[in-house]
């Protein structure tokens, strides 16, 4: 296929729980020797329940979390030792949208000043120029220009999600971790929300990292599935093979859970 | 025979802005020991009808019209106190939170004593604490005994929706409502739980009004479904009828809006629900 855009060998997180003063801290591996890469273009898919380690993983890819050992290549370069400049500039090429519409948004700002934000910190456009950036953005995620002015309280949660995705591709990002980003949705806000991600990924060229625990959505989505159990990798595929053919069997016991409408 | 019957029910919210009519006029039945499903986006009255039928509706919201009968008693005509015998004894409830509707200062025994001490007076000591073990082992909890003396922290997420349905299920009621009782759980805790309900309602007979936005759980779990939308029932019908022919146009966009693997293609744009058609103006209440 096309080349690989991030390179994820033997990555760990630990973390110690310290018990109290004369006991030796507990460690949980919350990720535990993964391995794995994300092809350019691609949407991959972590799936796990809570607690699998599929959001640590996230973190340290947007290197909100150190990891404990193991290396994480974007495009080459270890990210673990990105210092300065390059650092913001890899900043600006793997963005997030956030599962809670609600909270991951600041209430007390106007839409206008959300998307604007990384635009305002990370580039050297006037104020008119962000503006027109950031209508350009309203546009694209289907939020109308009057919206400009209004604050997040004024949307549901399906728009609410939207000034999320229209905040993530400011910067022109190449990746965007998309964090359950329709898990709090309604079903059918939630089809409105996946079918404007196809849509964005196709015209901008976007790869996802997309985490979810709802395997229906992320069978529908994916190229390629990850599956994670209590820190570790149990299965990696094509979304296709895992689902005609799941081999290790919590991916069979995850599969199985799904309430299926089988008609 | 129909245990519960909802006949043209109002239940509307009052504020500056005007009102909100939040049930409208909404007429269902729960037959005997079967489970009757309302599904519905946010904000379409399921959870709404299910807080009138306990009447716990506060300020600013009022229950305008109707009557809900329990086996011939109308509970709208009920006093204070006479309702507060049927909440928990006759119709109980099980919420969507575990983690924030247990609370978090007493054990696990000692909430689920608590409906017996005031339902069931005529008990010892001794008795109640059987019968509270009894629960919990019924619920699946594994060592029941030592289980009773536990903080409800202790617990994951799936048992304590266990411990939940204990209390609810500690009188054997006739009608277990549960609100979204699943929707925070992981998938594969999910699957147990529901499991977990088919088999109480098996045992005791109890009938189940569940509440949930999630239709492969309606799938999985319903009898009958009642599909609300915006205060309104657009549909009522079996989950069989339901899931082979949706009659309105609501019901059908909601089912296509959900990915099914092997049915839809991976990648195609789904159906949504449009924001620019207003599915009241289709004939309601169809079947």
């Amino acid at each position: 296929m096309s080349e690989t855009i991030f390179q994820i060998s033997h990555l760990k997180k630990y973390y110690e729980i310290n018990l109290g003063l004369f006991k030796a801290p507990k460690i949980v591996k919350a990720v535990d020797d993964v391995s794995f890469e994300v092809k350019k273009g691609e949407i991959l898919s972590i799936v796990g329940e809570s607690g699998c380690g599929k959001s640590t993983t996230a973190k340290m890819i947007l290197k909100i979390e150190e990891p404990t050992a193991g290396k994480i290549l974007f495009e080459g370069a270890d990210i673990t030792k990105l210092r300065g400049n390059d650092l913001t500039e890899y900043r600006k090429k793997v963005q997030i949208i956030f599962q809670d519409p609600y909270s991951s948004l600041n209430p007390r700002w106007k839409v206008g000043q959300i998307i604007g934000e990384p635009l305002k910190l990370n580039s050297d456009m006037s104020k008119a120029q962000i503006k027109e950036r950031v209508l350009y953005l309203m546009d694209k995620v289907g939020m109308l220009p009057e919206w400009y002015d209004r604050y997040p309280h004024q949307f549901s949660g399906g728009q609410r999600q939207r000034i999320g995705i229209a905040r993530a591709l400011a910067l022109n990002p190449e990746i965007i971790i998309c964090d359950e980003p329709v898990s709090a949705l309604d079903v059918s806000i939630q089809a409105q929300v996946l079918n404007l991600l196809l849509d964005l990924q196709e015209e901008f060229n976007l790869t996802y990292i997309f985490i979810s625990h709802d395997l229906s959505v992320v069978n529908h989505i994916s190229d390629r599935i990850v599956v994670m159990y209590f820190g570790s990798i149990v299965e990696m595929k094509s979304a296709q093979e895992l689902f005609e053919n799941p081999e290790h069997a919590y991916t069979q016991k995850l599969l199985s859970a799904i309430p299926k409408i089988t008609l | 025979m129909n245990l519960l019957e909802v006949k043209n029910l109002k239940t509307f919210f009052y504020s500056d802005e005007g009102v909100n009519k939040a049930v409208n006029d909404v007429s269902f039945e729960i037959p005997s020991g079967k489970t009757v499903c309302i599904v519905g986006e946010s904000g379409s009255g399921k959870s709404i009808t299910a807080m009138s039928i306990m009447q716990l509706i506060d300020q600013p919201g009022k229950i305008e019209g109707g009557e809900i009968i329990l086996e011939g008693t109308n509970l709208l005509k009920l006093s204070d106190s006479q309702m507060r015998k049927v909440r928990g004894r006759d119709v109980a409830m099980i919420f969507q939170e575990p983690m924030t509707s247990l609370n978090p200062s007493y054990t696990v025994g000692y909430q689920i004593d608590e409906a017996l001490r005031l339902h069931h007076k005529e008990l010892n000591k001794k008795q109640r604490f059987d019968k509270v073990v009894e629960a919990l082992d019924l619920v699946g909890i594994p060592d029941p005994v030592e289980k009773y003396g536990e903080y409800p922290f202790k617990l994951s997420g799936g048992q304590r929706q266990r411990v939940m349905i204990a209390i609810a299920m500690a009188c054997r009621p006739k009608l277990l409502i549960a609100d979204e009782p699943t929707t925070a759980l992981d998938v594969t805790i999910q699957a147990q739980v529901l499991d977990l309900m088919k088999k109480l309602q098996e045992e005791t007979g109890t009938s189940i009004l569940f509440i949930t936005h999630d239709l492969g759980v309606v799938y999985q779990i319903a009898d009958e479904v009642v599909v609300m939308y915006r205060g309104h029932i657009v549909e009522k019908a079996s989950a069989q009828e339901l899931f082979r022919d949706p009659r309105h146009p609501y019901t059908q966009a909601l089912l296509h809006s959900i990915p099914t693997p092997g049915i839809t293609p991976r990648k195609s744009r789904l159906d949504t629900v449009d924001d620019t058609v207003d599915y009241l103006s289709f004939p309601k209440e169809i079947r």
